[in-house]
């Protein structure tokens, strides 16, 4: 089963693992009709379609749910929701046949969006902005699991909108990813903190939606990816 | 905006020990409530929700229509930088209303290390520390748990102290204050009527004189509404207790991340430095339909992967094999796995070890305490080395690998010969392994060998025993380090001694201790259960402040006639008894198990508690 489910505000502290741990926890205390993997250590194999990073929003995560037999979509979304709390609910559930391709293949890229509190550092971050998108580079130091390096992070961000807001700014971006992987809303702001020359901003950092690439090339909401 | 607390959660280690919102926390609204009570757990959030004891009560007064509890942690160091260089107070999870905001503030008190973090606590949270210094707008601070049956060191701080099972008692304190705020009646009233609650022991109503030598000449009440003898509080039914069906759910990894089964209280077994033993007589064990009922509650209102029956000596539970049967039955299509976490080594337990390992293998614990049968007679530990190693045999025929013993050292009359014993006793459980078969046997072979230091606590029989000094305790640790390393596949641990000391300090302290606690509070001692956070050199310094010597704690042979700081209570055990039973140690004279026969502890002085000795 396909999962769309939102990881709200409230939860944005909580890691990957976690998340993963919760999730199974709720799940058993439905009675829906789970699979088990086998062996020793019998637990619920959930697979995401990219993990979210700590102190990020999610507003349309994706995982699979791994289920035995048949279960109604209406239902299952209804159930699982009972079972999670209230700042972890699921948006939409969409049955899948077994074959379907596992989730973190089909991801191309993201939608994100950073709420930049008002102030100084705001403004003049707001400007970089402008800057960092008429730029083709823009290098910055970038953590991966593989350690750190010097990433141009520039080619990541596509289709880039700067919102003044009475209390602040609303960037929002389509990252595309690369080779390299994602970009984390956390480098795009320290890039710009440093292009500002200011030492940080507050912000929250929200991933509105999970895109895939359909066959003709287009990228589309994850979930809404048909296969054939 | 982005709330303040909110940006402080950006800077600090592991912001989900502060955001709450986890499964089953969805309290009613403070604000909706008569009466609120912080339930403040003097250490990290991972330690504070791996407590059965704080899951209970955050239930019972949550129950209470006209109560709301929440839960408050000691924040880890970062954050409490940034929560006072931010001036944020203590807040509770749930609603983070500040601590000082609450109308009861309740501590559970189950280890003396956490002492210097209450008043911490209180400090952050806007609460005047010192009892004597708190006004009528300011919380009433109440404390009970295991530590409370010596509640001195902390009688500056504390106003009113719960003793025993807290089901009841802390519906009666909840239902009396709830009362006294409608009145609005003056603190002073309210702590007076508080200490006509069975139970509750309010310390600014005694006064302590001391003789020239330092020991306690006479503690007395003060005020008529104190009594003499505070009686401890018992649940007499554990079948009709209150007990959680719904308990919180913890998103990130916590000590003890699991259902814990309560399957009884008590213990029969009556070793001789164990205060728990002494402190929860007499047992009361579950019914096997209230322990299935509560199980697939807990389960289906959590989902939690695994249970553990909890009690002091899970082994011992009348009905184990067939609890673990049924509950294995009724939750692997849940792919539930139970746990038993506290093993003895001379209970039934083939059986139960067979209905274990059908869902997972754990390490197994087995706790010996003493290297030779002559000590474990002292001290009452009803095991031989015969005993321990069937039992070892047992579980490594049956495919563990991995085992830990705990062991005690400094204890009363321990000599050379007893030092040795445990690394025989050690050798010995390698051999064992290694004489199952090679088919047979687990791969990897993990023996863990603890020792820790005896410390002498309140109403068990070594109560006037005296502490070894440090020295003493290195020189031993040292010895039985060089006697291990000769042993393969064996790890030893040891405690720092100087914690231990401390320990002491505050388990047999009196009220002098508040004024030693208050200064190395100042000093900067705080979360001195982590060895990171533990600065012994302040906390002599803190003593040398206030002129006393540590040492008349921990290191003093006490007299049986003395009088003791914690003897105006009365936890059901008799004074009389654990003189005998210290007499017996000496002797080297076992007790018999008092499932085998009433011993007069004293429990039967109260009709119809317990069940062995009626």
């Amino acid at each position: 089963m396909i999962v769309v489910f939102e990881k709200g505000y409230a939860l944005r502290h909580i890691g990957h693992l976690d998340l993963l741990r919760t999730i199974q926890r709720a799940l058993r205390r439905t009675d829906l009709p789970i699979r088990y993997s086998n062996g020793f250590n019998p637990h619920i194999q959930l697979s995401f379609a990219a993990p979210l990073s700590v102190g990020v929003v999610g507003l349309r995560e994706v995982m699979d749910v791994p289920i035995q037999g048949e279960c109604d979509e209406a239902v299952f979304t209804r159930e699982l929701n009972r079972a999670l709390p209230g700042c972890l609910q699921v948006c939409q559930s969409r049955a899948v046949p077994d074959d379907f391709p596992t989730l973190m293949a089909l991801v191309a890229g993201s939608r994100i969006r950073v709420e930049v509190e008002g102030g100084e550092a705001a403004d003049l971050v707001a400007k970089a902005f402008d800057r960092f998108m008429s730029v083709e580079e823009c290098v910055t130091l970038r953590k991966t699991k593989s350690g750190e390096n010097m990433t141009n992070i520039r080619p990541f961000v596509e289709e880039a909108a700067l919102e003044a807001k009475p209390d602040g700014y609303t960037i929002r971006c389509l990252i595309r990813n690369q080779k390299e992987g994602s970009l984390k809303p956390a480098v795009l702001v320290q890039a710009l903190c440093e292009m500002a020359q200011v030492e940080s901003v507050s912000y929250i950092a929200y991933r509105d939606q999970i895109l895939a690439r359909n066959p003709s090339g287009q990228l589309i909401a994850l979930e809404e990816y048909a296969y054939a | 905006m982005i709330s303040q607390i909110e940006k402080l959660l950006e800077r600090v280690e592991k912001p989900a020990r502060y955001t709450g919102n986890e499964m089953n926390t969805d309290v009613k609204p403070i604000g909706d409530a008569e009466i609120s009570f912080a339930f403040c757990f003097p250490d990290t959030y991972e330690v504070a929700m791996s407590h059965l004891g704080m899951k209970i009560l955050y239930h019972i007064i949550n129950a209470l229509p006209y109560a709301v509890c929440e839960r408050v942690c000691m924040p880890w160091s970062d954050m409490l930088e940034a929560m006072k260089a931010e001036g944020v107070p203590l807040f509770s999870l749930e609603s983070r209303t500040a601590l000082n905001r609450f109308d009861i503030v309740g501590f559970t008190l189950q280890y003396e290390m956490s002492y210097t973090n209450i008043l911490e606590m209180l400090s952050v949270g806007g609460v005047p520390v010192k009892a004597a210094e708190r006004g009528d707008a300011d919380p009433i601070v109440v404390a009970g748990g295991p530590c409370a049956s010596n509640p001195e060191p902390l009688h500056a701080f504390i106003d009113a102290f719960m003793m025993g099972d807290g089901e009841e008692v802390i519906v009666e304190v909840v239902d009396l204050l709830n009362d006294c705020k409608k009145k609005a009646l003056p603190r002073a009233e309210r702590l007076r009527l508080l200490a006509g609650i069975e139970g509750v022991y309010v310390p600014s109503l005694y006064r302590a004189a001391y003789n020239a030598d330092g020991t306690l000449q006479s503690f007395e009440p003060t005020d008529p509404a104190a009594p003499v003898t505070v009686k401890k509080r018992f649940v007499r039914d554990m079948d009709t207790a209150a007990f959680p069906d719904t308990i919180p759910v913890p998103y990130t990894q916590i000590v003890h991340d699991r259902i814990m089964l309560e399957i009884m209280r008590g213990c029969t077994r009556g070793c001789r430095f164990c205060q728990a033993g002494m402190l929860y007589r007499p047992v009361r064990e579950r019914s096997l339909e209230k322990l299935m009922e509560m199980a697939e509650k807990l389960v289906g209102s959590t989902g939690y992967e695994e249970i553990s029956l909890s009690s002091l000596s899970s082994g011992d539970y009348s009905c184990l094999s067939a609890l673990c049967e049924q509950l294995m039955e009724k939750l692997s299509p849940k792919r539930v796995s139970i746990s038993l976490p506290s093993l003895r080594i001379d209970s039934v337990v083939k059986d139960s070890l067979a209905q274990t390992q059908k869902v997972k293998k754990t390490s197994l614990t087995f706790a010996p305490e003493a290297g030779t049968q002559r000590l474990r007679d002292v001290i009452n530990k009803g095991v031989t080395q015969a005993d321990l190693l069937a039992k070892l045999k047992d579980a490594f025929e049956g495919g563990w690998n991995s085992v830990k013993l705990y062991f005690m050292m400094g204890l009363p009359t321990e000599t050379k010969e007893d030092l040795e014993g445990i690394a025989q006793l050690a050798k010995e459980a390698v051999q064992t392994y290694y004489s199952v078969p090679k088919g047979q046997r687990a791969k990897g072979l993990r023996v863990t060998c603890s020792a820790s230091v005896f410390v002498p606590k309140p109403f068990t029989p070594f109560q006037w025993c005296a502490q070894d000094t440090m020295e003493a305790v290195k020189r031993k640790q040292m010895e039985l380090r060089g006697l291990l390393s000769a042993v393969r596949g064996v790890t030893f641990h040891w405690h720092e001694p100087s914690v231990s000391f401390m320990e002491a300090c505050f388990a047999v302290g009196d009220r002098r201790m508040a004024d030693v606690l208050y200064r190395a509070w100042e000093l900067g001692c705080k979360l001195d259960g982590w060895n990171e956070h533990f600065h012994f050199s302040l906390w002599l310094q803190a003593f040398a402040d206030c002129g006393i010597d540590p040492a008349f704690y921990a290191n003093r042979k006490r007299d049986l006639e003395e009088l003791l700081p914690w003897d105006f209570i009365d936890i059901g055990v008799t004074k009389r008894y654990l003189k005998l039973e210290y007499a017996r140690a000496l002797e080297a004279q076992t007790t018999r198990d008092c499932r085998l026969g009433c011993n007069g502890c004293g429990i039967e002085r109260i009709k119809g508690l317990c069940k062995l000795c009626e």
